[in-house]
């Protein structure tokens, strides 16, 4: 995995000192090695974490009129080079990097939908003088640009643009918020003003004179036809097995040990074991545990870890863990999170490095793919209210929902969840489909905003932006389908893959690999019967029947345990003495510098915790918190930017090509 | 207790607990669909009710009727309070 970066403008005259700079903000993404290459109109710049031809590989490579520079893994490229060979190229390293290069020479920008993988690259067209940059299907790496003083620069995170001169980033409010009520900005837009984000499954090229092309290559469920029938159960569920245990197998391929994460549900447990099953080397298995006994999955995570005989590693993180870390994680993930989940990932990638494994595969994608949310349940619950008219049995089934959450549990205060639910009989099934209950939950969060930025919440502009953004098969998915899309779109892409996933993992220099995101397994889980996937209440179906006897009873049939770190308690003591960090930046002086929020209405808030964290404090009030806390950090780092330089020695590639 | 005393008492409840100014509180809109409650501030809410006007809320008192919005929940603790 690695880091990227180019900066396009010929009135540019210091390229080399800009990407130099800009790369030292990127070194954590690749510490193994770095290069750059300038000429007359572009620099581009590259830091490396050696992972496949580790001898040869380096960055940015070169072929004949093409120079790339490229953060990702392409597991098929064993077989494109064959077929690129066939075709009389010649290759002069075994990296995949070089196969991207050759593609897009025999094919432009056709290449991209050859690929299979994750990637965010640039690619210098000595030709046509055009820059062809292109991210992956699902946004698994990141790819940002920003139009400054008249050239673009773009880098696989935003914090290289702080060594930009007279460059400052600037949080935009309006975009802030759409981040807080959806966990994610919808279509390119970053919370920042000036920035926006390569969309995933697209490509963008740009000449002298800036962008001239934006093109989708891939979107989610493309390959979906309503009208073709379904095989059965059975042969879909081999057929399944199959291709994820390919992906599996494709993702294996490294010259460095791969590990694994094992959080203990079926999604990583499976993966644990398929690689197990595929490869002889003692699989690395890496584990968060809490102290707090609610939290904890160890349990199941050692029963895993037994069954396949892994080498296992834990990290316990304690409540003290999230408030010492709230701060360098959030430097890394440059957006507000709305739980700390993300901090335990930031200690367990450390672990990671410290038993010198740089790869790890883990179970991300599967919630969203193969109807693992609650949300899916919900919309189906709503939906057969709806239909039913009402029915008694079909409400009491909303009892389904959030066994973890004991006051589901109680018989008089069911009367409440339905009252709830009620609220959203009427609109469930818009475009916004799933995402009506987070926003109804998220928009008490335009309230905390200083009044002068005068944030509003306007859902049916919200909607028409949404609408802008669907692909033109939308209206033919099943109401499930569409929340698959746009969980994949939003909490996949703008928080989980991001935030808690590639941040985290990057943060140490580790790299995160996704079976379940590989496009033939989402294009294929997509395109099945919603049953398959949610059967009655049985949610990832068809994963669990398919790899049941290879794993732990006890780990199929466990109700699903959403993953979760201490929030609001781990800031506030029993007392109700706020931490260091929360006191600084919820403090007046920080909320009234940096403008975001309103000071009367945060110490109004901090006040329901004065004697402590109430025992029954729900998922709202720990997200505001969490979401205020996180939002000042990302403020602070734009003032405080971090100082880092670049080891010298390092520098493998050093072209001057004017 | 006057209609007007438990309104403000209902108010100053929520404008202590979730965050928002007097004026942007809707004394006819369902406060769960208007954003400014979920689920548990509507648990929280029927506690208040019980506490601050010492009534008893059933379970058959658990409907929309009752607590789409404020003014139906000033109704609810006058209903009860009449009943005393």
């Amino acid at each position: 995995m690695c880091g990227v970066f180019g900066v396009l403008g010929v009135h540019k005259q210091n390229k080399k000192n800009i990407v130099v700079n800009a790369l030292s903000h990127l070194n954590h993404r690749g510490p193994d090695a770095w290069g750059l290459y300038v000429n007359r109109v572009i620099g581009l710049g590259h830091t490396r974490l050696s992972i496949i031809d580790i001898e040869d590989g380096h960055q940015p490579m070169q072929s004949s009129y093409c120079i790339i520079s490229f953060n990702g893994e392409i597991y098929n490229y064993i077989e494109l080079r064959k077929e690129l060979e066939s075709q009389g190229y010649s290759f002069n390293t075994n990296s995949d990097t070089e196969v991207i290069l050759k593609l897009y020479e025999s094919i432009g920008t056709n290449c991209f939908k050859m690929l299979n993988g994750e990637f965010s690259v640039l690619i210098w067209d000595k030709k046509s003088e055009q820059l062809v940059v292109g991210r992956d299907r699902y946004g698994i790496r990141p790819l940002y640009v920003l139009l400054h003083d008249r050239a673009y620069f773009f880098s696989s995170e935003m914090k290289a643009f702080d060594a930009l001169a007279h460059y400052k980033r600037e949080i935009d409010p309006q975009h802030l918020f759409e981040h807080g009520l959806l966990w994610n900005t919808l279509a390119d837009n970053s919370i920042y003003k000036d920035i926006y984000t390569v969309e995933s499954g697209t490509f963008e090229v740009f000449n002298v004179n800036g962008r001239t092309t934006k093109e989708r290559y891939y979107q989610v469920g493309e390959s979906f036809d309503s009208n073709i029938t379904a095989d059965s159960f059975d042969n879909t569920k081999k057929a399944f097995q199959e291709l994820l245990d390919d992906s599996i197998k494709v993702r294996l391929r490294s010259d460095v040990p791969v590990g694994a994460y094992l959080s203990g549900g079926i999604d990583s447990t499976i993966i644990s074991q398929r690689i197990k099953e595929y490869t002889n080397y003692e699989l690395k298995t890496f584990s968060v545990t809490f102290e707090d006994k609610s939290l904890n999955e160890s349990h199941f995570q050692i029963l895993a870890s037994k069954q396949i005989s892994s080498i296992h590693h834990e990290v316990k993180i304690l409540n003290q863990d999230i408030d010492d870390n709230l701060l360098k994680s959030i430097y890394h993930t440059e957006r507000p999170i709305f739980r700390t989940a993300p901090v335990p990932l930031h200690l367990l990638s450390h672990k990671v490095k410290d038993t010198d494994t740089k790869v790890v595969l883990t179970g991300e994608g599967a919630d969203e793919i193969l109807f693992g949310y609650d949300t899916f349940k919900e919309l189906k619950i709503l939906n057969e209210w709806k239909l039913s008219n009402g029915d008694s049995t079909v409400i009491e089934s909303l009892k389904e929902l959030y066994p973890h959450l004991s006051h589901y549990a109680d018989k008089r205060q069911f009367a409440f969840i339905k009252m709830y639910y009620e609220g959203f009989l009427s609109d469930f099934d818009n475009e916004f489909n799933g995402l009506n209950i987070r926003l109804s939950n998220n928009k008490i969060i335009e309230k905390y905003f200083n009044k002068s930025l005068g944030i509003k919440f306007n859902k049916s502009t919200l909607l028409e932006k949404l609408k802008k953004t669907l692909p033109s098969n939308y209206a033919s998915f099943s109401l499930l389908q569409k929340n698959s899309y746009l969980e994949i779109k939003t909490l996949l892409q703008g928080y989980l893959l991001s935030s808690q996933g590639d941040r985290m993992a990057m943060s140490n220099s580790v790299e995160g690999r996704f079976p379940f995101l590989d496009h033939r397994v989402v294009e294929m889980a997509f395109g099945m019967p919603d049953e398959y996937k949610l059967k009655n209440f049985d949610q990832k179906h068809i994963l669990k029947q398919a790899f049941k006897n290879e794993i732990p009873e006890e780990i199929t049939n466990r109700p699903k345990q959403p993953y979760m770190a201490p929030d609001l308690i781990a800031f506030i003591s029993s007392d109700g003495q706020l931490s260091d960090l929360a006191s600084t930046m919820l403090s007046e002086q920080y909320i009234v510098e940096y403008g975001l929020f309103d000071n009367k209405i945060v110490k109004r808030f901090l006040n329901k915790f004065k004697n402590g964290v109430p025992e029954n404090t729900g998922y709202r009030d720990n997200m505001i918190f969490i979401f205020l806390l996180t939002s000042q950090i990302c403020q602070y780092w734009i003032n405080n930017p971090l100082e880092v330089e670049l080891d010298m020695g390092k520098c493998v590639v050093d072209i001057l090509d004017m | 207790m006057s209609s007007v005393m438990i309104l403000e008492q209902i108010l100053n409840f929520i404008v202590d607990t979730y965050m928002v100014e007097i004026d942007e509180i809707p004394l006819n809109e369902s406060l769960i669909d208007e954003g400014i409650i979920d689920s548990f501030g509507l648990i929280e809410l029927a506690s208040f009710l019980e506490k601050a006007f010492l009534i008893q809320v059933n379970d058959d008192d658990l409907t929309r009727d009752n607590f789409s919005s404020i003014n139906k929940m000033i109704a609810l603790v006058d209903r009860k309070k009449s009943h005393d």
